[in-house]
């Protein structure tokens, strides 16, 4: 397929079906709407340009900056069609959490400004909310925004009811699914997409899933935040229910190992809530049927909140000759020696002094002749080996001398014949009144 | 009226064992008045081991100051100078108060808006002082001079801060100085230098998010820094409190009602309070617009663990170290004022029902207490908690009927006068000369807004402790330590 510009290459994306043996399904068919395979990455893709294009020929003659209240997905999208048109972005989020997203958009080029949190010494008369305040700072500002208002602007759901709806249909053969389920973010996906197949068949049923209200899935609200969303009509939806991030995961993890389909934890959840909602009803059944769930976006910029919260998934073999293996006896037993005769030390035989704290501290202050060496670098170092001579004696020196142990009983392990560790640290070093320098 | 939605106290033994003794409570309020504010000062000792323990955790020294604001309490005080901690004062009067409790001037810290005299009982005392501005220098240093006056140790606070990356935004604060004019505001410290000595800088944000406050600890490790660069030693890196309570039992309790909240605001079931008061949220053409006043009641993070999460947050411009790890490498102290958290647990307010009137037309009962809305201040404070009924001595069991509502009126003759605007369920139907208990009011409930409108007596306090199996108890002013049996003989 050749096109001129990214954008063309942004929907039309396939329906896979998920294998029976997966789902456990008998009579339903469960496809996945691979919303995760547009240019940059998510279902936004759509959203954002449709909301964008309109407008860009304006905003590129103003100079305008374009705004949006997005955490992820809907500002990746705006920030790609800003850079392409030599616009800037800025996305203001209260919700980022997830900071490989972070960093991924700040790649993209786009500014982010998080906002404040909820005061701790409450003022109940302040009700504003900040959506109020960031319109009112995009009133007051005086430059040109181009503000795309994903909540509320209803080319959102247009998007979805000119693309991701129709689509559905045409590859179900000209029929509407009879269940179709989706998370619920700006509701812009399910509204679009529920209207479309409705009026290809009234029975279709749709479930909206939202985030377990303790718990935190990326790209989904809870049940009290849809509310705050203008897009989102309870009517659309036949059931709503909530799934958690457990759920997330793991149906994230039966997308990715055993479907090939590298889905976000957005995804996960559509395909735990949909297989959970299904399973009812499926007992029941004679004839086949056949339901749609929607994966949004991919699962690359959440490896931070899979590590969060399932840190097992990502367990990595342990390596040789890292301090974790010392025991606190070993460490405790470590030759170490206190500031008084340290210092006689240094005078006396000149070991080599390293100071295992960050750069920052050591530049900041430090004992005179030393060399810095952080822990992190230490540690990698010492997997190579012992990193100095057998014949040269080594003082070990961090903040209040119990990393310092344990490196002194890595080192004698290794077989160092000669390392000792400051009892008491850099932190005893200072009280006893011992000369730190800057250089 | 909807189905009866519960928002339990988390209850510490203390406050437990103290409700089960109900015989005492009464004999207090028939004593002393209605309402009361009972305090349970050995509380305070173990909210501050907590605190402690974080510290030990990471390795970290420095001191920790009961933000005194929380409450006027003689008896917390008191007890909190029996221990290693230190007080945050931000008046005179409270400054006298920790003195005469026995802080001495290294376990003080003066803080917030400070007039004449009180700057000068500050630098007279030798307590350290939290500046809050280069005039506030000025002043102190020429009050020093003028007086002949030992050097004064200072804070600097400051306020202000940016990341770099992500812009996180703070509200505006009337306090501190923006840390962009750090250079000008050391530039007049050193002009002043035989006056003030800095002890190192300061930051108190109000809010509850790690992120904001993750990012001004990390910009004043680099003030610090900066203050090291011009020879200056600063010691200490003081990040003030709002560490929070968690105040609710149960956390499902507290996302029900904050669901069918939405739900009544919306038009979808029956308001949850006196005239549909919606706490800040409001019905726009069908979408939630607003945002919700009140306190986040039940969190999963307060107290000492909001401070060992902010304490193990990376710091971005110092190659991602732990802010815990680089306090620590950098040889500072870490000050820390708490205030509503250090005196989680460490009080109850007592009210007596004075009538109950049948249900009007929206099915609640209208429940008149003997106390005015501010004597009990936590509906101001956005916390919603339900009171316990502590029935009067010998009224026999209660008929268990089921969960009664109602509304919880106060005793001034104005219409505003409600203890709680919320809907309130209590297990059964009070009756004249009960007792209702709040829980959990010591910090910033008790005192903080309580006034004599009307010729209307404030609540006295009184601390009470186990001796043995036994409460004992004094009038707040007369605690001493040497009382209570957990407390230095």
């Amino acid at each position: 397929m050749r096109y001129d510009s990214i954008t063309e290459a942004i929907g039309n994306t396939p329906l896979v079906r998920i294998d029976p043996a997966v789902t456990g399904l008998a009579h339903i068919d469960l496809f996945a709407k691979l919303e995760m395979l547009n240019p940059f990455g998510s279902v936004k893709d759509r959203t954002a340009w449709h909301m964008a294009r309109p407008h860009l020929t304006d905003a590129v003659a103003h100079g305008s900056r374009i705004v949006e209240l997005s955490s992820g997905n809907t500002a990746k999208a705006l920030a790609v069609i800003a850079g392409m048109h030599g616009l800037s972005f800025k996305s203001v989020t209260n919700r980022m959490r997830v900071p490989e997203i972070k960093d991924l958009l700040l790649l993209l080029g786009a500014e982010i400004e998080e906002l404040p949190g909820q005061s701790e010494c409450l003022d109940p008369t302040a009700t504003d909310d900040p959506l109020t305040l960031f319109h009112r700072a995009l009133a007051e500002s005086g430059s040109e925004y181009l503000h795309t208002d994903q909540y509320f602007n209803p080319r959102n759901t247009e998007a979805h009811l000119n693309g991701t709806g129709p689509e559905i249909v045409k590859d179900l053969d000209g029929r509407a699914p009879d269940w179709f389920i989706a998370c619920v973010g700006t509701a812009g996906t399910s509204a679009g997409v529920a209207r479309v197949l409705r009026e290809h068949d009234p029975g279709v049923r749709v479930v909206g899933l939202v985030g377990a209200k303790s718990d935190f899935i990326p790209g989904i609200r809870t049940i009290d935040e849809v509310q705050e969303v203008g897009l989102f009509d309870p009517e659309t939806y036949d059931s709503m229910a909530s799934v958690s991030a457990d759920e997330a995961i793991e149906g994230m993890l039966t997308l990715i190992r055993r479907c090939g389909i590298l889905a976000g934890p957005t995804g996960g959840g559509a395909y735990s809530g949909a297989v959970r909602h299904l399973r009812e009803a499926d007992a029941r059944l004679t004839e086949r049927r056949t339901a749609v769930f929607v994966v949004c976006d991919r699962v690359e910029s959440y490896l931070s909140y899979v590590k969060q919260r399932r840190p097992d998934l990502l367990g990595r073999p342990r390596r040789k000759h890292s301090p974790a293996d010392v025991t606190a006896a070993e460490a405790l037993s470590a030759p170490a020696v206190g500031v008084a005769q340290a210092r006689r030390w240094i005078a006396a035989e000149g070991p080599l002094v390293v100071d295992l704290r960050s750069p920052f501290a050591y530049a900041a202050l430090h004992i005179d002749g030393s060399v810095n060496i952080v822990d992190e670098l230490f540690e990698e170092l010492l997997r190579g080996g012992l990193p100095f001579s057998r014949s040269r004696p080594v003082l070990l020196a961090c903040p209040v001398g119990e990393k310092s142990a344990r490196y002194a009983a890595l080192l004698r392990r290794m077989g160092h014949p000669d390392v000792r560790s400051l009892a008491g640290g850099i932190v005893a070093w200072r009280d006893a009144g011992a000369p730190l320098v800057r250089d | 009226m909807g189905r009866p939605l519960h928002l339990e106290p988390a209850l510490g033994d203390r406050l437990l064992s103290l409700l089960r003794t109900p015989g005492l409570l009464h004999l207090l309020t028939g004593a002393l008045g209605s309402p009361l504010n009972v305090l349970v000062p050995d509380q305070i000792a173990e909210n501050l081991a907590r605190f402690r323990s974080v510290y030990r955790r990471h390795r970290l020294s420095g001191q920790i100051f009961l933000a005194h604001k929380a409450n006027r309490s003689s008896a917390l005080l008191r007890r909190l100078a029996a221990t290693d901690a230190g007080v945050d004062v931000a008046s005179l009067g409270e400054l006298r108060h920790a003195l005469g409790a026995g802080f001495g001037p290294d376990r003080i810290m003066a803080t917030g808006p400070k007039n004449p005299e009180f700057l000068w009982l500050a630098a007279r005392a030798g307590v350290t002082v939290g500046v809050d501005s280069a005039g506030e220098l000025d002043r102190l240093a020429a009050l020093v001079g003028r007086h002949s006056l030992a050097r004064a140790r200072v804070l600097l606070r400051l306020s202000g801060f940016e990341a770099p990356g992500v812009r996180v935004l703070s509200r505006r604060s009337r306090f501190g100085s923006p840390v962009r004019d750090l250079d000008t505001l050391l530039e007049r410290l050193e002009q002043h230098a035989g006056a003030v000595e800095l002890t190192g800088v300061a930051y108190h944000l109000d809010t509850t998010s790690l992120s904001e406050k993750a990012t001004a600890l990390e910009s004043c490790l680099t003030a610090l820094e900066t203050c090291r660069s011009r020879g200056l030693r600063p010691r200490a890196l003081d990040i003030g409190g709002g560490f929070g309570v968690s105040y609710l039992a149960d956390r499902r309790q507290w996302e029900e009602y904050t669901t069918q909240l939405t739900e009544a605001v919306l038009g979808r079931r029956p308001p949850l309070a006196w005239q549909g008061h919606g706490y800040g949220l409001r019905n726009e053409a069908g979408t939630l617009r607003g945002t919700l006043g009140l306190y986040p009641a039940h969190r999963p993070v307060a107290g000492e663990r909001y401070l060992d999460e902010l304490l193990a947050r990376p710091a971005a411009s110092f190659g991602g170290r732990p802010l815990a790890a680089l306090l620590l490498e950098h040889l500072y102290d870490l000050y820390i004022e708490p205030g509503r958290a250090l005196v989680d647990q460490c009080g109850i307010t007592l009210a007596k029902v004075l009538e109950v009137r049948q249900a009007g037309a929206d099915g609640a009962a209208a429940v008149r207490l003997a106390m005015k809305a501010d004597d009990m201040a936590l509906e101001k404070h956005g916390v919603l908690m339900d009171p316990v009924v502590v029935p009067r001595d010998g009224s026999g069991p209660r008929d268990a009927a089921g969960p009664v509502a109602v509304h919880l009126f106060g005793s001034l003759c104005l219409e505003s006068d409600l203890v709680t605007r919320r809907t309130v369920f209590l297990p059964c139907r009070p009756e004249p000369g009960d007792l209702l208990a709040f829980a959990n009011t010591a910090g910033y409930a008790m005192d903080f807004h309580a006034g004599r409108a009307q010729h209307q007596p404030v609540a006295r306090k009184v601390a009470a402790w186990q001796d043995g199996g036994t409460w004992r108890w004094c009038l707040d002013e007369e605690y001493w330590p040497t009382m209570s049996a957990e407390g230095p003989q």
